[in-house]
Parts: structure tokens; sequence; C-alpha cells
């Protein structure tokens, strides 16, 4: 048998097959164990002992030639398969995905996280304290004293006549909780649930959220407040927003201020700032002797800034949102858009 | 509150300052300015024209052609429909192009045949006023074309301060006071004032006698001679920038000092006076329980002891600070007055006006605290003005001055060391001394220091800072900075001490059941009012539970605050399934228990986790697990698991909820926790057409409720690592048949004992009842999953499981249903 001839005979076979099947039965019989190969390799022992190492080879360097002949038809017809597997005639790129139900955090609660971890990453703990609060704690602790105006029932929910309980109309109470549970220094930032007895409607509701914060230390000084400020400001904006500190009187802090940021939505006046270029965003000031003393804490010895934050307002005015009762109306059309 | 500044002018000179620099100032450094705008700006469109001829329209009677020059080249012809234009006069004229109030174009027109190039107004079309007999006459001496504003000298621009701003600040309730501020802020000289009584008369003084601790000065001038009628036009102008409608001279002048000096004051009729109260002059008392007085408004007042009264004798005349009464009226003829100017006590005034429903601009003053000092000096202001006005008025008899006042002004201590500190800011000593000088206060060195400390200032707090507002060191701390600009003292970093705060267990908590909730268990988080409506109490009967709840709720229906915060959630539910067909909401919230409060008084608080989903019933193909029930307690046993407290064990034993169905109710308790950690229910069929789950709305509901504070204290005794197999299991399926009454639980235990610790997992796969296994029963079918610690089970292994559940089975009375 010639191998040569041999060769060519099988390629012209191979090339000839039309599909897989019909290559493995070519392949079976050129070189399976019954094969045309297998064949000549049988022949071996009748040789002549001098001749049977070339026929070896022979044999040999045959079936590698069939083998990547095979190889190469082979590939050919999955080449073609690729081709019809990567087509894509039948896809619309515009079918509409199922809706899935979603899951949502709720708006107040992603801000007070954000914030929440701002404080965290400088050292703050974050307080909680109860929203049914003693009067003690929301206004006689805070030099709002008995004949304050504050105390009037037009602002305050009264949970009993004799008004030895409140529910908080601040979340400033948690200032006197902390100093008496604490020896300074330290830092705290208490969020939470307030509440303010006046009818509601798009821009007030009796119920809200706020951000309470203390710093007790020594030497606590307004260049620090202002420092303060201006880095929770960039923490809330993402940047560096003018501001612009005016005095504000509230009787828990001594001197007060109104902290006012260059309005974030404008350069030249909008309705957010009312056109005024500026949003009055942050009421602060050096904690008042009397609230220091209340809390247990010696103002000679140390000072401190509180400051709160309207959470509520802050959800109302990064997310655009004109109606302060979604807030708290339970509606999974608002609740899920977070 | 409004401040004109052609009014302030006169107590500061104002020369340079633009009134959005005023704005700007006060803003930054006394209280918040809100609004800035110019006085009748009207006044400046409308130019002083010169009737020069005024002739009969030919085609209409009440018509007249005039020629007004205007100082233009060309006088206008303007037709004029008043009766009172005459030649000669100086009258206002809005030209062609003109805008007037209400947005009334002036354009050229043709009245009746004859061409107007522009309109003659009256006071009223130029919104000054409501007379309209005819048009405005100005005076003579108005410059022709001048705009008339200019020609009045009435240019002027108004600053509104927000009142909020000026709680603190009686000072500042007069323009004196604000006049004071602008001079401190812009360093210049607040002029003086002359409020010393003008020559009086030897008369007795007028008798009063003050019975109250509510009154602490009363001083009464009495006035004689007095010519009614209306206000010079200088007084005139004045009230109206700031708002006041003119009404006659008295009242007029009562109003200016009252916006002047920030001293309300009140005018008597003396005669009224005598003939009400049987010669017994004025008597300051409180009044008696159930007493009434109508005051000026036409209103009847129904008045507590605690409301102070000006009587006449013993006839209420005037609601102290507040309003007069009909008593307080006086009469056009007469020509005999007292003038009253009082400090009444701030509270006092301030809960009377509460009381009564009326504020005013007098009580808005009295309740800042006034200084009783400003009563007499008040007193003074008016009887000059009244005899610059009047010089024919005399005061009979020198003012009578009562009470048992004593001068606020005091002296605080300031360490200006203190002031460095607290300001962060190196403010020298000297710049320390000029700001408080420039405000009014005294400073002195206190050379007798015992400490020898050489910063310490002895500060003379004047009375009409004194009242209320400065008090303390803090306060003058105040005032400097304020002055000095808190803009001007740059920020500061916080330097502190490197220590992680402490670890917050229960916000850890709540952030990983959030996370979970809105992650994979795809709940939305709501947030609900923490009152709750008495309708949703009654339909679960739990009105007459004990309530944390408040005395002057915002609704009626809504004073209680809730107990459960999964009952928050319920009246979510309809609402939201009109818009959905699954809904699942929680909350996280408190809830508080009045009847375990503390020895303090305050109730007890506890921290829960309310869970509600609510969807359209599941479809008769549904698999065993396919309900809320089932899907609520995965989502439940994987919080609890995320929490370290796998495995949970789940019972139905406890006092089921209201909203609970009453016998698919589940309750899991854990160790160390006291009370169940979670409540789990089908919702209670009764309560679902209440809350409007019907008809198209009807749906299969799950309520939940974890308590956070029992689930804290819970001992954490599953998760963690456990070892992987070292060699494979077997699966095994088994399907018993048993009684509705044998439990899932039941057949576990029994896996578990024919598997002789080689079970490593059971899992339900399916529930089934039908007729092939007959009524009362239902098959259960479990994936059995064996495995050895120690070697590969083999399919022996598997028969001799099998064969020791058969038997135990059996003993128990339970059909396998095998292949």
């Amino acid at each position: 048998m010639d191998p040569e001839a041999t060769l060519d005979a099988a390629r012209e076979r191979i090339s000839a097959c039309e599909d897989t099947e019909a290559l493995k039965d070519l392949e079976r019989e050129l070189i399976g164990k019954k094969g045309l190969v297998a064949a000549m390799l049988a022949e071996i022992p009748k040789l002549a002992p001098e001749d049977r190492k070339a026929h070896g080879q022979k044999a040999n360097a045959l079936k590698q030639s069939i083998v990547v002949a095979i190889a190469n038809r082979a590939a050919a017809f999955s080449s073609s398969q690729l081709e019809t597997a990567r087509r894509a005639d039948d896809f619309d790129a515009t079918l509409p995905a199922p809706l899935a139900d979603r899951g949502s955090l709720h708006p107040i609660t992603q801000v007070t996280r954000e914030l929440e971890d701002l404080f965290l990453s400088m050292g703050y703990e974050i307080l909680d304290g109860p929203e049914v609060e003693l009067d003690h704690y929301n206004f006689e602790a805070l030099n709002i004293t008995k004949d304050h105006p504050a105390r009037d029932s037009q602002d305050t929910f009264y949970c009993d006549e004799i008004g030895t309980l409140v529910l908080r109309t601040h979340t400033s109470p948690v200032q006197i909780r902390a100093m008496e549970d604490r020896t300074p220094p330290f830092r705290v930032i208490a969020p939470g649930r307030v509440f303010r007895q006046e009818t509601t409607d798009a821009s007030h509701d009796h119920t809200f959220y706020q951000m309470e914060g203390l710093v007790v230390g020594k030497d606590i000084s307004v260049a620090h407040l202002i420092g303060a400020m201006k880095t929770l400001l960039r923490g809330i904006f993402g940047r560096d927003l003018d501001v612009r500190l005016r005095p504000g009187h509230f009787p828990f802090v001594e001197p007060g201020f109104e902290l006012d940021a260059r309005c974030p939505f404008c350069d030249s006046g909008c309705s957010v700032c009312k056109k005024t270029t500026w949003i009055e965003l942050l009421p602060c000031g050096l904690v008042h002797p009397n609230v220091l003393r209340a809390g247990g804490v010696d103002p000679e010895e140390w000072s401190g800034f509180a400051f709160g934050l309207g959470l509520s307002r802050l959800v109302m005015l990064r997310h655009n949102i004109d109606d302060v009762r979604h807030l708290l109306d339970g509606d999974v059309r608002f609740l899920e858009q977070f | 509150m409004y401040v004109s500044m052609r009014w302030l002018a006169r107590h500061v000179d104002l020369t340079d300052i633009t009134p959005e620099q005023l704005a700007n100032d006060l803003t930054l450094s006394t209280a918040e300015v809100e609004g800035v705008e110019r006085f009748a700006p009207q006044l400046h469109d409308v130019v002083v024209g010169h009737v020069t001829t005024r002739v009969p329209h030919p085609d209409a009677e009440k018509l007249s052609i005039c020629t007004v020059d205007v100082g233009e080249d060309e006088a206008l012809t303007i037709v004029c429909g008043a009766p009172n234009v005459a030649v000669g006069q100086k009258v206002a004229v809005a030209t062609v192009g003109t805008n007037l109030p209400g947005d009334f174009k002036i354009k050229k027109s043709k009245i009746r045949g004859v061409p107007s190039f522009g309109m003659i107004c009256s006071v009223r079309e130029l919104d000054l006023g409501e007379e309209h007999d005819g048009i405005w006459v100005l005076p003579e001496d108005a410059t022709t074309g001048a705009p008339v504003a200019v020609a009045l000298g009435i240019d002027d621009w108004i600053i509104e301060i927000d009142n909020k701003s000026l709680t603190h600040r009686p000072d500042l309730w007069g323009h004196r006071g604000v006049a004071r501020e602008v001079a401190a802020i812009f360093e210049r000289e607040l002029l003086p004032l002359n409020t010393s009584l003008p020559e009086t008369g030897s008369e007795a003084p007028y008798p009063v006698t003050i019975e109250t601790a509510g009154c602490s000065r009363y001083v009464g001038l009495p006035i004689d001679g007095v010519k009614p009628g209306p206000s010079p036009d200088w007084l005139r102008w004045m009230l109206l920038a700031v708002g006041q409608r003119p009404i006659d001279l008295l009242v007029d002048l009562s109003n200016f000092v009252m916006m002047d000096l920030g001293q309300p004051n009140h005018v008597f009729d003396r005669n009224r006076l005598e003939s009400l109260g049987a010669g017994r002059g004025v008597v300051v008392r409180n009044a008696r329980s159930d007493e009434t007085i109508e005051t000026l408004d036409a209103c009847e007042r129904k008045l507590r002891e605690a409301d102070l009264l000006i009587c006449a004798g013993d006839t209420p005349v005037a609601l102290a600070g507040i309003m007069g009464g009909d008593g307080s009226k006086v009469a056009p003829e007469t020509d005999s007055l007292l003038l009253e100017c009082a400090t009444f006590e701030a509270t006092t005034v301030r809960r009377t006006s509460t009381h009564v429903g009326l504020r005013t601009d007098s009580s808005a003053r009295f309740e800042k605290t006034l200084d009783p000092n400003l009563a007499l000096e008040a007193t003074g202001h008016f009887a000059r003005l009244l005899a610059e006005i009047h010089p024919e008025v005399r005061f009979p008899a020198k003012p009578t001055d009562e009470g048992s006042w004593t001068d606020p002004a005091s002296v605080i201590p300031l360490r200006t060391a203190r002031v460095r500190t607290a300001l962060g800011k190196a403010l020298s000593d000297d710049e320390i001394r000029n700001i408080l000088e420039r405000l009014g206060f005294g400073v002195s060195d206190n050379a007798n220091d015992p400490a020898g400390s050489v910063d310490l200032f002895q500060i003379q707090i004047p009375s009409f800072r004194a009242t209320k507002d400065v008090t303390i060191e803090q306060d003058l701390i105040e005032e400097i900075g304020r002055i000095y600009r808190y803009g001007n003292i740059e920020e500061q970093a916080l330097h502190f001490d490197i220590i992680p705060p402490p670890r917050d267990e229960r916000r850890m908590l709540v952030r990983q059941l959030q996370d979970r909730l809105a992650g994979g268990a795809r709940f939305n988080e709501n947030l609900s009012y923490t009152f709750i409506e008495d309708g949703l109490l009654e339909m679960m009967g739990e009105l007459d539970l004990p309530y944390v709840s408040v005395i002057n709720p915002v609704n009626q229906s809504e004073s209680k605050i809730r107990r459960s915060v999964a009952a928050s959630l319920l009246l979510r539910l309809e609402g939201n399934r009109r818009n959905r067909g699954d809904v699942r909401l929680f909350e996280i919230g408190k809830a508080y228990e009045p009847e375990n409060g503390n020895e303090r008084g305050e109730p007890k608080e506890r921290h829960l986790l309310g869970l509600a989903w609510a969807g359209t019933k599941p479809g008769k193909k549904a698999g065993f697990s396919e309900n809320r029930l089932m899907g609520m307690q995965s989502i439940i046993n994987d919080l609890l698991h995320s929490r370290g407290c796998g495995s949970p064990e789940w019972s139905s034993e406890g006092t089921a909820p209201a909203w609970a169905h009453p016998g698919k109710c589940l309750f899991v308790r854990l160790e160390g926790a006291e009370g169940p950690v979670a409540v789990l229910a089908e919702l209670e069929p009764g309560l679902a057409p209440k809350l409007g789950l019907t008809g198209d709305l009807t749906s299969e509901v799950a309520i939940g409720e974890i308590c956070l504070d029992a689930l804290l204290a819970a001992r954490r005794n599953g998760g963690g690592y456990r070892p992987l197999p070292k060699f494979p299991g077997i699966k095994v399926d088994i399907a018993v048949a048993v009684t509705e009454a044998t439990t899932a639980a039941e057949l576990i235990t029994l896996i578990e004992q024919a598997g002789k610790k080689q079970v490593n997992h059971v899992e339900l796969f399916d529930l089934y009842r039908g007729d092939s296994i007959g009524a009362g029963k239902k098959s259960l079918a479990f994936h059995v999953l064996l495995q050895s610690e120690t070697k590969t089970l083999t399919d022996k292994d598997e028969a001799k499981f099998l064969k020791r559940f058969e038997r135990l089975a059996s003993e128990a009375g339970f059909e396998l249903r095998m292949g």
C-alpha cells in the first residue's frame, strides 16, 4: 500500500464530508480501532525485522496527517455552527423586561444614614431619645422656663393636664440626656422624630424629623462651630457651600445663630431660597451655661456647641418633594421611588 | 415689624447707606430682615402738575378740560371728571405710559371727542386711602414736574423685620431701638432725643391705684386743651409708611410714640373716667372670675382672675396692655384727657392675649418684657410732640407715677479672655470695649478685682437691654460677636482624641433588618404617624387599653400613641392594594405602654418592627408554601438567622394580638429574651372587611411584629461555621399520610429518630389533601438528607433508615406512601 496515495485518497474523502456525522464515520474507518491505519500496523509482525521500523513510522505519520485533516474539516463545521449561534435576527432590543417588585428604604432613613455615617467617621456617637418626653428634658433643662412662649400649648402636644409629659418638640432633650450619661469631652448626634401641635398642609406636618448635634469639650468656640457646620454641609451637598452665620435666638444656646447656606439649587434666586440665594438650614449656637449645668456639666470648665438640622426638610429639598405629608402617608407609589 | 428708613433717620444719620445694605447688615448683626420695599412706588411714577386752565367739556356736563403744566416744554391737555379741580392747583398727574396700582396703564385717549393725555389722580387711584370725592390736591409749594414722592419729601424705604427674630429684644420694637443698632453697626451717632416732660401745672396729680403685681409702673399724665382733628402731614406719612392707617391726632400720636419708642400707651377721656369711676380715678386690678369687658373691636371678652384690667373706679375701661374697652373711648367734644404709659407683666399679658384670642401691637410689645423706665420717657415724648403740633395744649398736673418697679439696669463682669475663647477670635480688649460702648453698654475696668485679673471689665447694662436679653457673660459675648460679625471669624477644626464611639447594637440591628427587608425580601419601608386612630382601635376592640395620649390633638380621633407598630400598617393596606397586587410594608418605630412606666412618670418605650404583606389570594394550583404567612415566616427566619439566632422554634402558644387570626398565629421565643421576640399571623378575618379589604381588594394578609428590645436581649445561639461534609450523603424522599391533627413536627422528630444522627437535613416539599388519601387526612412529603461524618453511606444504610422509619411510623399509626 502506498502511503502517499492512501493519504491523498483519505484527504479527498475528508474534504468530501458534509457533516459531523459523516466525518466521525470516516474517522473510524481511517484511524479507528479496526481502521485503515490499524490494519497497516497489524502487518508489522509479518514484515522482515529490518523493514518493521520504517513501516511503523510511515503508518504513524499517515495517522498524524489524517488527524490533522479531520481536525481542520471539523473546525470548518463548528465555525459555521458558531456563526449560526451568533445570529440575533429574532432579538428585539426594545422588548420591555418584566417589572421586578422592589423593596425600598424610606428617604428619611436614607438621609439619616448618610449623616450618621458622616458623623460616625468623625467619632461622634449616635444617640436615640424618647419621643414621649418629660417636660424637664424638653423644656426646663433646656433653659425654656415655665413662662416661655414655647411652652404654650399652641406648639406642644401635652400628654397630661399637669404638663409632666409631652411629645418632644425637638431633638434637643437628647442634649441633656447625653450630658447626664457621659463625662466630657464627647460629641453626639441624635436623629429622630419630633412633634408640633399644628394643622397640617403641604409644607407643615405635626410630625417630622430632626437631627440634633452636641459637642462638649475644652474651649469650644464659634470658630469650631463654623468649621463643624461647613463639614456637615459638605457631607450633605457633596461640595463646599458658602455659609453665613447670623444672630438667632434659642433659649438653650448663647450666643445663638441661624446658619444659612448659599442656595445649592440656583445662582441668582429660586423658589427654594425665596429669591434670596440663601437657605436657612441650621439653627445652632454655643450651649447655654444653664443647659450645661442642667446636664451636670460645669460651664466654667467645659463649653460646647449644639445644632439642629431638619431632616424632613432636607429630604424634601433633595428630592424636590412638594408635599411634606407624603413622607408619612404610607403610599407605596411614593415609597418605592427611593 | 416694619421699619421706615425716613423714620429711622430721625434718630440716626443714614447718609450713604442703601436700603439693601441696611437690610443685609441688620440681618447679619441683629435680626432677620424679610423684605425691603419702596414705600408707595406709585408716587414715583406720578408727577406734580400745575393746572393752568380749566374749561367745561362741550359735550359732558361733569367733565372739564384742563391744561396741566408737568414741567415739560408743552403743557398737557387732560380731561378730568373731578368736581374739585381748579386753576392754580398742584395735582398728581399720571402721564401717558404710567402704570397705576391695580395694573392700570394710562393711555392717550379721547373722552367724548376731546383728546386727553394723562390723568389727574385721586387719593384712591393712588391706593393711598379711600377718599374719592375728588382729585388729590397737593401743597402749593410742590415742585411742578417732580415725582410726587420727591416733591412731598416722602421718598422712603420700608424694611420688614421678622417678628420671631425679635422675641428676645423688647428694645427693638420701636424705631429708636433699631436706630441704636444701626448706629452701633455703622459706627454712627445715635441722635439725642429729648423726652423730658414739658412744663406742668400745679393741680393735684390724677389718682391712680395699683392693686395687682401684674402692673409694676403706671404713669398717668392729664392733658387739657386738645382740639381733635387730623394729624399733620408728616405724621400721617410716617404712619402710612409702616402700614398704619392715620385716624386722628390722638390715635396717630399714640401709635407714633409706640412705634417710635416701643412703649404702648393709651389716651382716656378724663370726663368719661370721672363719670364711670365716681371720682376714684384709675384702678389697675385683676379681673374677677367671669367678669367681662367689651373691647373696642365690639367683642365681649370673658375674663379670668389672672387677667388685668384698667378700671375707672371699679368699672373696667381697658384690658390692660391689650386693648381699650368701650369706656376708654374719647368723646369728640372732649378736651380733657389722661395719657397712660404703663408697664405690665409680660407673661400676664401674653396669657390674657392668648386666652381672649386677641393679639395687638400693644400686647406684642408687653409680651417682650418692657423696660419700666420707658413709661416715663414715652410720656414725655408724647407730651412734647403734642405740644409741638398743638402749642395751646396744657398739662395741668405732674404725671402720676405709681408702682413698685425697680430699675432693671445691672452690672455684669466680663472676662475678655472668655470672649476670645468663646468666639475663637483674638479680639483686643479695646475692640471689645469699643463694640460694647457703641451698643450703649457702660464699660469700666475693675480696679478692685480680687484675682487681680487685668482682662476683667465691669459692664453696665442699660435698662432697655437688661429686662430680658442681657443677663449673663455669654449674652455680652453674643453682643460682641454679632457686631464684630460672625462672618469675620475663621473656621477652625475640632481637636479630639481619636476614640471610636461605643458599639451601638441597636442601630446595627436596625440597619441589618432594614437592609434585608428592603433588599432580598423586597419590602417597602414605611413611616407612619405615632398617633393611632380611634377608629382602628375600635375595629380591633382595643379602645380601652391604656394609652399615652395627648390632651390637645390636631384631630380629635388621633390622640392616642400607638402600642404596636404593626397595627399602624393596617390602615395602609386598602389604599395600596388599589394600586398594587402585592403590598409589602415594614416599619421600625417606637411604641409606648403607660402601665409599665417608671417612677419618673416615663411610659415604657418599646422598639418594634412591624411587617404587613397583603395581596391577591393564591390560586388553587398554588403550592402549599405559596402563601403570605409562610412567606413571611421564611423572611423572619432569615432575619433571625442574620442576627445569629438561627433555627428558631415557632409555637402557637401565646396571646394572639387583636389583629391576628386566633388560630393561625405563631410566636418565636428566644433564650434571654422576655416575652415573644416575634409574632406572626394571618389577619383576623373579621378585620378584613372593616379595613376595606373586600371585593376586588379581598386579600390574603400576613402581619408580623418583632420586638427589637427582646431580640437584642436574646442569646445568639446559632449560625457560624460548621465543617463541610467529608463524605457524600444520600437523598431519600418520604411521604406519609396522617390525620389533620398530626403535626409536621411529630413527623420530623420521627425521621430524626429513624436516622440515628445521620439525618443532616429535612425539608418538606409537598403537602397534599385530596380524595386519594381520604377526608380529614393530609399527606406530607419530605426530602431527607442522610449523611455520616465517618463514611460514605450506601444503599444498605438507606434501606436500614427506611425500615426503621416504617417501623416507627406504623407504631405511631401513620400510613407510609412510598413510590
